[in-house]
């Protein structure tokens, strides 16, 4: 962000939420003191479950004084404590973007855009520089291309991805740069930027920091605000709205609407001020991998027992600089590809929007979207209605989600030999199955051809109606090319392959990746013609919901 | 606030109530019926109404728009609103029923046109009543609002009573199997199997209804309310519904078209059950009552025996199906 108008967003998120505050406090919302107190109590307690660091001690300060000010301050200190503790929050969130930086980034070009993929340290990079993967080679950006150009032009773009693995925020920033648009802003976790390189050139590419672990609803606001003011800003802006990445390794299947949201307040308060750019559309891409960085620690964290789950995970395969780097490496050196799909651009009420950006109606007939949000003749936010919106928008991405998911050998070589080892093990649970073993483990390579071909013959009549999209290979090849690339992968760059072969047979060892590469096919109802229940909902859907 | 322009689509006995009450209310409507005949025999009926040639001129200026159509007729009359649809309108309609393929009112009006703000009409909302000015209460289901808001404000003043619920769906559900139920009571009256025997089938009707609402996404809690069990209360009582009768004669080996053409006005129960019975064997949901009376109306089953077997079946079924629907 541009630093003039960094400072001036800055104040007007200030004043918008103590306005907001005082406006509610004045109609029988909560007093100001008690959202102070509700600040102070829910960052002590964040501060107490930390780890201590300068950072630490300073908020540590600031909320100590807080708290001891509260009983006896005025209306006037309270809201002055407020008032700094919204600039706390805002500066974190802000951060600094240098756009120096940026273009020097952007200058040298892929190679220091693939090393953000590694994020490795600069001595790393220079030994291995002859060999840096090439993230160009082996990323395919499909899809609404020329479209979302044209609607950068005319309004201003929010990006939702589907989320499995830290690589999607620096893929996607890398397609933004690729497509010669401006460097689109995003929110990534505060534990991302612990890595100083990666961090720095993070911040410089437009990355905001959200605090998962701040419980304030004060943050909370804050960041919405703040998310708010850039889109009206004219900032294009990334989300993910999964929240988080996918534990299961399935489409999202449920979104989070809040930061979405965002751009309707953005819209109506553009339309106040009879703004000539003030619209705001809603593009969904969907990303998809052969192997997925975190894949072991994401099943990992999805089989554990509801409730342990844990939301935030801070020590994966992205915080350790080798395991990225092999990825890179291995994935690249397997011509692997990794699909960045764009889908059509939609308005904040979920319509489609054609390449100048007017919204139309399901005939294709153009509409006035400003009338979604009048209020007796005039634009006004209406909390229920527009979370409303929201969620038909949050349908339609899922719908783009589903549709422009391209499959990969991996999902399919998985899903197969997960289909026949239950079929195998018929009555068996299919938690147990994963954890323990089935009593009949391996099978011929012959009958996990005939498996793919019954899975391709349902994919491709599925592709060919576009519900789904295919790789090359698996729309192709035949059943044993197709496992071939699967088991090729498979034998790469997880600790234990997922499945291995001997001869004529196939061995699976470990079924919980099996599981996580399948489950990306699940919610096409596959099973149907198996008489199986569908393998995600049918013992996951209590461990889904407590690892959502 | 001036007035509120209403345009009503269709001109069956719901849309001349709808009329009525919505005038009453203060609102300043333009209805608009397909039928030459018709509007001309409604503009002698309702004065203060204004009767208009096209779609499109009802719709001009228009705040509200009730879509009084049958449910099976719905995605018609939605594509014929679409082009004068607008953002901001409000979309009202009564149906109970669904169209083919198991479409919901609501669903088919958003497949058709840019129009967010639907509102069903559920519960016991019966024309008779309301066209005589007797108070009566129903169910106005929308996901906004703002939308129920200002619909129950545009009968305030009148004889209706509006509760606003969220769960589209759930009222819709109650609303089209509950005509099922109408049709299998009717056919079980006829054949004189008494009390009991209706006690039953209405039973199985809500239970089938919610197990399918469920599984369509609606909440439970619809089902045992006004929309759900409040509806069928009234509707065992008086036994001059279109469905009852059209059940009966199937009971006296009268054929279907024979049936319907003795009533007048639609009888969307039929079409429901047909739709509703294909679609849940796809599915795999069991609705021995819907899926059998759909049996009888496509001349595929005997009535009393598929009465008889629907009695005889095992209660304990609904449990079992809707911890497995959900």
């Amino acid at each position: 962000m541009r630093q003039e108008d960094q400072e001036r967003i800055l104040t007007e998120l200030q004043s918008r939420i103590l306005h907001r505050i005082t406006a509610q406090a004045a109609a029988k919302g909560p007093p100001l003191e008690e959202v102070l107190a509700d600040s102070i109590y829910h960052e002590l307690r964040r501060l107490k479950d930390e780890a201590d660091g300068r950072a630490h001690r300073e908020a540590g300060a600031f909320w100590a004084e807080a708290r001891k000010a509260l009983p006896r301050g005025n209306e006037r200190a309270i809201q002055s404590l407020l008032a700094r503790a919204i600039d706390r929050y805002s500066r974190e969130i802000a951060g600094y973007f240098d756009e120096r930086v940026y273009r020097t980034v952007t200058r040298a070009g892929e190679p220091v855009l693939a090393m953000l993929l590694g994020a490795t340290s600069p001595k790393r990079l220079a030994a291995n520089f002859p060999s840096m993967p090439q993230l160009s080679d082996n990323l395919v950006v499909q899809g609404e291309t020329e479209h979302l150009r044209r609607l950068h032009e005319v309004g201003t773009v929010l990006l939702v991805p589907t989320h499995v693995s830290h690589m999607d925020s620096v893929i996607t920033g890398y397609v933004v740069w690729k497509l010669g648009l401006p460097p689109f802003l995003y929110g990534a976790g505060l534990n991302l930027f612990s890595n100083p390189l990666l961090g720095y050139f993070m911040r410089n590419l437009g990355a905001y920091t959200v605090d998962r672990k701040k419980a304030d609803p004060l943050y909370k606001e804050v960041l919405k605000e703040y998310a708010t003011l850039t889109l009206e800003n004219g900032y294009d802006n990334i989300f993910f709205p999964g929240g988080t990445r996918s534990r299961s390794g399935a489409v999202e299947k449920r979104l989070k609407y809040g930061l979405m949201g965002t751009g309707i307040p953005a819209y109506i308060n553009n339309l106040k001020q009879k703004k000539n750019k003030s619209k705001v559309f809603i593009v969904p891409a969907t990303l998809s991998y052969q192997l997925v960085l975190e894949a072991e620690t994401l099943m990992d964290d999805f089989l554990k027992e509801v409730g342990k789950s844990r939301y935030i995970i801070t020590d994966d395969e992205f915080s350790r600089p080798r395991r990225v780097f092999e990825f890179a490496q291995q994935v690249f050196s397997l011509d692997s590809k990794i699909f960045f799909t764009l889908g059509r651009g939609m308005d904040p009420f979920g319509n489609p929007v054609d390449d100048h950006g007017e919204s139309l109606d399901p005939h294709g007939r153009h509409i006035d979207a400003s009338r979604y949000v009048l209020v007796d003749g005039e634009p006004r936010e209406l909390p229920q209605r527009d979370a409303e919106y929201t969620r038909e928008v949050g349908e339609r991405v899922m719908d783009a989600y589903a549709r422009d998911n391209v499959v990969q050998a991996t999902n399919i070589t998985a899903r197969a030999i997960l289909t026949l080892l239950r079929k195998q093990n018929p009555g068996m649970d299919l938690v147990r199955l994963i954890r323990a073993g089935g009593r009949s483990e391996d099978m011929e390579l012959l009958a996990v051809y005939r498996e793919v071909e019954t899975i391709m013959r349902q994919l491709r009549g599925m592709a060919d109606r576009g519900g789904i999209r295919l790789s090359p290979t698996t729309q192709r090849g035949g059943a044993d090319e197709i496992v071939a690339e699967g088991l090729r992968h498979f034998a790469i760059y997880h600790t234990t392959p997922a499945v291995s072969r001997r001869g004529d047979r196939v061995f699976p060892t470990d079924r919980s990746l099996l599981f996580y590469y399948q489950n990306r096919l699940e919610g096409y109802r596959l099973e149907r013609e198996d008489a199986l229940r569908p393998a995600l909902s049918a013992d996951h859907r209590a461990l889904g919901r407590g690892a959502a | 606030m001036s007035a509120v322009n209403v345009a009503v689509i269709g001109a069956g006995r719901m849309a001349q109530v709808m009329s009525q009450v919505l005038l009453a209310g203060g609102g300043r409507v333009s209805v608009f019926s397909r039928r030459g005949m018709v509007r001309k025999a409604l503009k002698e009926q309702l004065k203060k109404v204004h009767i208009v040639d096209s779609v499109e001129e009802a719709c001009h200026h228009a705040h509200v728009v009730v879509l009084a159509v049958p449910a099976p007729d719905m995605p018609e009359a939605a594509a014929s609103y679409a082009p004068f649809a607008q953002p901001d309108h409000i979309v009202i309609h009564a149906c109970r029923g669904v169209a083919a393929g198991l479409v919901l009112p609501h669903q088919a009006i958003r497949n058709q046109t840019c129009v967010r703000k639907i509102v069903a009409l559920g519960g016991p909302l019966y024309a008779e009543k309301l066209a005589k000015d007797r108070p009566m209460v129903a169910v106005a289901a929308s996901r906004f609002a703002d939308a129920n808001e200002r619909v129950r404000k545009l009968v305030e003043g009148t004889p209706v009573r509006l509760h606003g619920v969220s769960d589209v769906v759930g009222v819709e559900i109650a609303g089209a199997i509950s005509n099922v139920s109408a049709l299998a009571v009717g056919m079980s009256d006829a054949l004189q199997l008494g009390d009991t025997a209706r006690g039953v089938l209405l039973t199985r009707g809500l239970s089938e209804a919610t197990r399918l609402g469920v599984r369509m996404g609606a909440e439970l809690a619809t089902f045992s309310g006004l929309a759900g069990v409040g509806d069928l209360i009234p509707r065992t009582v008086s036994s001059t519904k279109r469905h009852h009768d059209v059940g009966a004669q199937l009971s006296d080996g009268k054929t279907l078209a024979e049936a319907l053409k003795s009533v007048t006005g639609s009888v969307e129960g039929v079409v429901t059950a047909q739709e509703v019975a294909a679609k849940t064997e796809k599915m795999g949901l069991r609705l021995p009552l819907v899926q059998g009376i759909a049996g009888i109306l496509s001349g595929r089953l005997h009535v009393q025996q598929t009465l008889e077997d629907l009695l005889r079946l095992d209660l304990e079924l609904e449990k079992e199906s809707l911890a497995a629907g959900r």
